[in-house]
């Protein structure tokens, strides 16, 4: 969510950096760029569009993508905003056809990207920016992260006035115990059986935290409530009708409270898990030199910081607009870990896992 | 000459033979009214003529070119046929004016739009109709708009005029100046007409040959006079007429007039039905109401009734008679004073037929 | 080939693809339903683990039974109110009843989504009525995510289809009848439960058929206001299905379907059934008899207003001002004052984004220009199933009934494979015509019936005159068919206009960049939880869908049956 002014500050700001960048001096290639690129810009040019199947939807997608068109004015941006499922859906259904829409994927449905790798519908390619990303976020440079997002809490900060905040998760599991009456009802969380983030967060939670399924048998015996979307948890907690969202996506927590002096954030200390928006190339990509062009715009600093403007977190350390991520990591009092891109989030796609995980999920609910 | 031919036409619809094997002529300048009670098939088997319906059999020649005939899979559609139809809801298109509704079937036929308005113009002014050619049809009455659709149906000088009641939507003061006009309108005209409808009084006084049809067949067929006054079948002569209808038992003796006894009651009569007695003990006696003559005095070969009641009906009135279980309907100029009245039937009136 | 040949030929055409457009996405379904991989898939196998899975989850038992009480408690809750309403408004000499029947249809019109948020936004549990009524009580005592509210909004909403029907029926039965039993000394209600509710029986149990198959079709209400609690019908569970096994499951919605369709389809063809018996009822009743209406008197008019005028604040006034409200706000709750909060910037922020405002002009295309080619499109079919006593007739009868069981959603995930694997339909795929398509397909039976509705008010004679007079079937059409129903046919572009504005789950799987529609967003932005853009879209749909309504009364369309 951003306002307007924001987002003229971002299109402005990056277009400002872009010109220093890429298209308005083409001829001195930043550092690191293979003496071809230039020769790849060309043919991106005379490809002359660019399909980005994704589910970042268009508030947050559109400041990077009007940087792009003003880096590179001969590029058209066709942005679809399909959800995860929907982008998925259609890349299968059109790779099968033979008909390949999609240059670029770009979306947050980690596990189903690695899917795509696994099927072989993604190409890959070395990006001269690779250099700048965490190792976890380049899977064999075809799979890369475009953003870190810390999970975390939304609170609505007068129902909550007379509690002491947990700052843990530790301290989280126990303000939900020793406060289950006065909870009831009060609580929201993603929901995994209808959210594809909502599972990544809890599976991850799951794999990596021992404590993750007391946490939801705490929230169940609250009575709390499950949501498809951090934006429907917000509408919630700004009308007073939860009082705490946990497991949300908390670069959008942030956005929040700072527009809205009700509301508060909590990033816990002792773990704050992120994922990753990670994007690829598609294989038969109808525009593949445009397709390079735009993941490595989606990678560079001018990329990222039309991203970070609007509640995407960097994954690059370099990045000075909105949070990145040392910024992030200092946030979460070090203990920021985000989920790597590795083919252990095919795990997650197993329909057995998948089932224990869902019904382990659906005990601790029960209590 | 001969404009149309039916030959055993016959039709079904689920099941249901609703034609069975109907047949007749018409001849060019002659009007044949195809009469029938509801459910009788006349009406389909108008339709089939105009090629509305399709029958499953039969053979139809209109102005010597054959539009139907089942064994040679010819079934031309409706405006192949050379018809002109009216409808029984005239059926006049809403959005044209009596012009455009009369100039349709000229139109469809490309002729010239100079000629077009010719032939409009004198055929409505031929039907008293020329100062209504700019108006729509719910501008009409009901006697104008049956002109419209007579002329609709004449303009182009089809082969066959069928007509589909066309006088029932009328009220009867209208309808009894229609049948003379129509009559005469086709004499003229010198077409073959073909008229369905379920008035008697209208088929007699309209046209020159009448069809009885019952059932989806043809009972009889004659000119009005022959179908009147010489019924061949019980049905037909109960259908025309208004009629006393007495069951009884056949009595024949050689060398005397047939004669039926019915509830004590002997009658002399005369054998009209085209077969002979089936069952001697079951026949019909049809006598028109207006043959038998009622006085309040006895006369030879009357016989004494009693008075259950009379009815004025304007010009006339009609008597209520009783006689044990038999009664009979009657007529007369005088109301009937005394208790008692004497009837009169001749055996030339009394009817007698297989039921 | 003589000309008597070309109508048959033409009417067979006209069916056969008409027939062709219907079984290709119910066939491509069930295939899919009997595979074990998508049917595209070189891995797929036929297979029955689809059924398998479904027929084990427990999941899917409890959407069944959800759906079913759904779908009673729609028909419990409509069809005595939706009578009720009818007989108000025809049989009695209420004030107002002329302005108050178009109020009474509204809720038909507003797409179901739209109803939804605006009853979330507005009595949900953080709605503007919930929060005023709960800081003035202390509490608001009810719950509209709970299986009784969504139903009761349901059957609420579906009021008007009942009222539809059964008024049209009210309105035919001769006045006579109620005043013999008034002179026999019933009171009002008397007669209307002796005798007016006797004679309109038939009318009142197709309703109910109708709004049963509805019920078990239902998308929005149950997508918008089951979620927070997790509570399942059938349709939401095959829009769920993904999650589950986190990648699309086609074979999976595939079986799932095929169960509605085992259960709608014997529904439509009661439906139909009854829709002809119901006919043959009425019109023993006597066509254009005359109504005299009966008096309510002054405790009967304040008690029928009263009635009337409740279904009206909660069928209407909750939800349409609870999304006019929200549209202009993004931040509300307790202790904040509305008035401060007054904003066009979730409008601002729709016409920014290009496919948001793509959107609404999409929308507006589809349904204008969309509607208009529907209209010539169903007029050729209804032209060539009319007087069509036929096979091909027969054909089309069956035919227009297989959409009507089929859900919109998977309507439109069929036309999407179709429009991507069949090659002569590929070009049409990115553009609004694959849309459209399915469109006029989803909309077919509500479509061929305003217009054949249409074409059957033209008496046969008219069209006999014409032919006797020497025009073949298509010189018939074009010079007497046509012409007399032309004004009918402006009404019905206007109604199919506004049923394309409220489409909504058509287009989920179909739209992609540039042929982005309002309801369909509304559903895609759902999940990210956009309210603020939701509500913009909402309010944008009620004032097109306004429009509509305003152009369809200035065209005289018929509303009724």
């Amino acid at each position: 969510m951003i306002n307007r002014r924001q987002f003229v500050l971002a299109s402005a700001a990056s277009a400002g950096v872009l010109g220093a960048g890429l298209s308005a001096r083409a001829q001195e290639l930043p550092a690191g760029y293979p003496a071809d690129y230039k020769a790849m810009l060309e043919k991106a040019r005379s490809e002359g569009a660019v399909s980005i199947y994704t589910s970042t939807d268009d508030v947050q997608g559109r400041p990077i993508v009007e940087a792009f068109q003003k880096a590179f004015p001969g590029i058209r941006v066709d942005y679809n905003d399909l959800g995860t499922n929907g982008a998925y859906n259609r890349i299968i259904s059109e790779a099968a056809a033979k008909q390949v829409g999609s240059d670029v994927v770009w979306t947050s449905a980690m596990d189903l990207q690695m899917v795509l790798v696994q099927k072989g519908l993604a190409e890959a390619y070395k990006s001269p920016e690779a250099a700048r990303l965490p190792g976890w976020g380049n899977f064999n440079d075809t799979l890369y992260g475009t953003t870190v997002e810390p999970v975390g809490i939304l609170y609505n900060k007068a129902q909550l006035a007379s509690f002491k905040l947990p700052k843990t998760r530790a301290e989280l599991l126990a303000f939900m115990r020793d406060n289950k009456d006065a909870l009831k009802g009060k609580l929201a969380t993603f929901d995994p059986e209808k959210s594809g983030t909502g599972f990544l967060f809890f599976s991850n939670d799951a794999k990596t935290m021992p404590d993750t399924f007391d946490l939801v048998r705490a929230f169940g015996a609250t009575e709390g409530k499950t949501y498809g979307s951090s934006g429907a948890m917000r509408e919630k907690i700004v009308s007073g009708e939860h009082w705490l969202a946990f497991n949300i996506i908390a670069s959008y927590a942030i956005e929040w409270a700072a527009k809205n002096p009700a509301l508060g954030y909590i990033l816990t200390s002792d773990h704050t898990a992120a994922f990753s928006r990670v994007a690829n190339i598609s294989k038969g990509a109808p525009h593949p030199n445009a397709a390079r062009v735009f993941l490595d715009f989606l990678l560079a600093n001018s990329g990222q910081s039309a991203l970070a403007s609007v509640g995407a977190p960097s994954i690059r350390t370099d990045v000075t607009s909105g949070l990145n991520l040392t910024r992030l990591t200092e946030m979460a009092g070090g203990n920021l870990k985000p989920i790597p891109i590795t083919t252990a989030l095919l795990e997650a796609t197993e329909p057995k896992n998948r089932a224990d995980f869902f019904r382990r999920w659906k005990e601790a609910l029960r209590g | 000459m001969t404009d149309l031919v039916v030959n055993n036409v016959q039709k079904w619809l689920g099941g249901v033979q609703i034609l069975s094997g109907a047949s007749f002529v018409a001849e060019k300048g002659r009007i044949v009214a195809l009469l029938g009670a509801s459910g009788s098939g006349k009406t389909t088997l108008l339709r089939c003529i105009a090629g509305l319906e399709q029958p499953e059999l039969g053979i139809i020649r209109i102005g010597g070119t054959t539009v139907l005939d089942d064994k040679a899979g010819v079934a031309l559609p409706p405006e192949q046929r050379q018809i002109g139809l009216v409808f029984q809801s005239y059926a006049l298109w809403p959005h044209r004016t009596v012009f455009d509704n009369v100039a349709y079937g000229l139109k469809l036929r490309n002729v010239p739009a100079g000629e077009i308005k010719a032939k409009v113009e004198a055929i409505l002014e031929k039907l008293g109709l020329a100062h209504l050619a700019a108006r729509y049809p719910d501008q009409l009455s009901g006697g104008q708009q049956q002109r419209v659709a007579i002329c609709r149906a004449l303009v182009y000088e089809p082969k066959v005029l069928l007509l589909d009641e066309p006088l029932s939507n009328l009220d009867a003061k209208l309808r009894e100046e229609a049948r003379f006009w129509i009559r005469k309108l086709i004499l003229d005209l010198k077409i073959c007409a073909i008229m369905v409808t379920h008035d008697q009084a209208e088929a007699l006084a309209i046209a020159d040959q009448v069809l009885l049809l019952k059932g989806g067949s043809i009972v009889q067929s004659g000119t009005p006079l022959e179908i009147y006054s010489k019924p061949e079948t019980f049905y037909a002569a109960d259908f025309m007429g208004t009629n006393n209808v007495l069951s009884g038992r056949l009595v024949r003796t050689s060398g005397h007039s047939d004669m039926i006894d019915c509830a004590g009651l002997s009658l002399a009569g005369i054998w009209r039905d085209r077969e002979p007695p089936a069952d001697a003990n079951s026949v019909r006696a049809v006598i028109r109401m207006e043959a038998i003559s009622v006085s309040p005095e006895p006369s030879p070969e009357s016989a004494p009734f009693d008075v259950e009641g009379c009815i004025y009906l304007g010009e006339k009135w009609e008597y209520r008679l009783k006689r044990g279980d038999l009664r009979l309907r009657a007529q007369g100029h005088e109301p009937l004073g005394a208790a008692i009245a004497h009837c009169r039937i001749p055996a030339s009136a009394t009817w007698l037929y297989n039921p | 080939m003589s000309l008597a040949a070309q109508a048959p030929r033409f009417r067979a055409t006209v069916i056969l693809t008409l027939f062709a457009m219907v079984a290709a996405p119910a066939a491509l379904i069930i295939y899919q339903s009997f595979l074990s991989a998508p049917f595209f898939d070189e891995a797929a196998r036929p297979s029955l683990e689809a059924y398998q899975f479904i027929l084990t989850d427990p999941e899917f038992y409890r959407a069944l039974w959800t759906t079913t009480l759904y779908a009673v408690g729609m028909v419990v809750v409509a069809v005595p109110l939706g009578g009720l309403l009818a007989f108000l408004i025809t049989r009695t000499d209420l004030k107002g009843r002329r302005w108050l029947e178009p109020l009474v249809l509204v809720p038909m019109f507003l797409s179901s989504i739209v109803l939804a948020f605006g009853y979330t936004v507005a009595v949900g549990p953080s709605g503007f009525v919930t929060i005023a009524f709960r800081s003035v009580f202390g509490a608001a005592p009810w719950s509209i995510y709970t299986l009784p509210g969504i139903i009761l909004i349901g059957g609420l909403s579906h009021v008007p289809t009942v009222y539809l029907y059964v008024a049209s029926a009210m309105r035919r039965l001769p006045s006579d009848l109620e005043e013999a039993a008034r002179t026999a000394g019933a009171s009002v209600w008397r007669v209307s439960l002796d005798v007016t509710l006797p004679m309109v029986l038939p009318a009142l149990v197709f309703s109910a058929a109708l709004n049963l198959l509805l019920g078990f079709e239902t998308f929005g209400i149950p997508l918008v206001l089951g979620d927070p609690n997790g509570i399942l019908v059938l349709t939401t569970y095959i829009y769920k299905v993904n999650t589950i096994f986190g990648a699309p499951t086609y074979q999976v919605m595939a079986a799932v379907t095929v169960f509605l369709i085992l259960i709608t389809l014997p529904l439509v063809f009661i439906q139909r059934r009854l829709l002809r018996h119901a006919r043959r009822f009425a019109a023993v009743g006597g066509k254009g008899a005359r109504t005299n209406l009966l008096k309510l008197g002054a405790a009967g008019q304040v008690i029928a207003l009263s009635i009337i005028g409740l279904w009206l604040l909660v069928s209407v006034v909750l939800p349409v001002g609870g999304i006019i409200l929200r549209a202009f706000v993004e931040n509300w709750g307790e202790g904040i004052r509305l008035s401060e909060q007054l904003t066009l910037a979730n409008f601002q922020r729709v016409f920014e984004l290009p496919s948001l405002s793509r959107g609404i002009v999409n929308t507006i295309l589809l349904a204008a220009i969309g509607g208009a080619v529907a209209v010539a499109f169903y007029l050729v079919v209804g032209l060539a199933g009319h007087r069509n006593h036929g096979r091909t007739g027969t054909l089309l009868d069956y035919s227009v009934l297989v959409p009507r069981a089929l859900p919109g959603l998977i309507v439109g995930l069929a036309f999407f494979w179709l429009f991507l694997f069949v090659p002569f339909l590929v070009p049409l795929r990115t553009t609004l015509f694959s849309l459209l398509i399915a469109y006029i397909i989803v909309g077919l039976s509500y479509g061929l019936r305003i217009i054949q509705a249409t074409l059957l008010q033209v008496a046969p004679e008219l069209e006999e005159s014409a032919r006797t007079a020497g025009a073949d079937t298509f010189r018939t059409w074009r010079d007497v068919v046509i012409p007399l129903v032309r004004p009918g046919l402006a009404g019905a572009w206007a109604m199919i206009m506004i049923v394309f504005l409220r489409e909504y789950a058509t287009g989920v799987y179909l739209m992609s960049a540039g042929t982005e529609v309002i309801g369909s967003l509304m559903v895609s932005l759902l999940t990210s939880g956009a309210m603020d853009q939701i509500a913009a879209l909402s309010f944008i749909s009620i004032l097109l869908t306004a429009v509509g309504l305003t152009l369809a009364l200035r065209l005289g369309a018929k509303i009724h049956d």
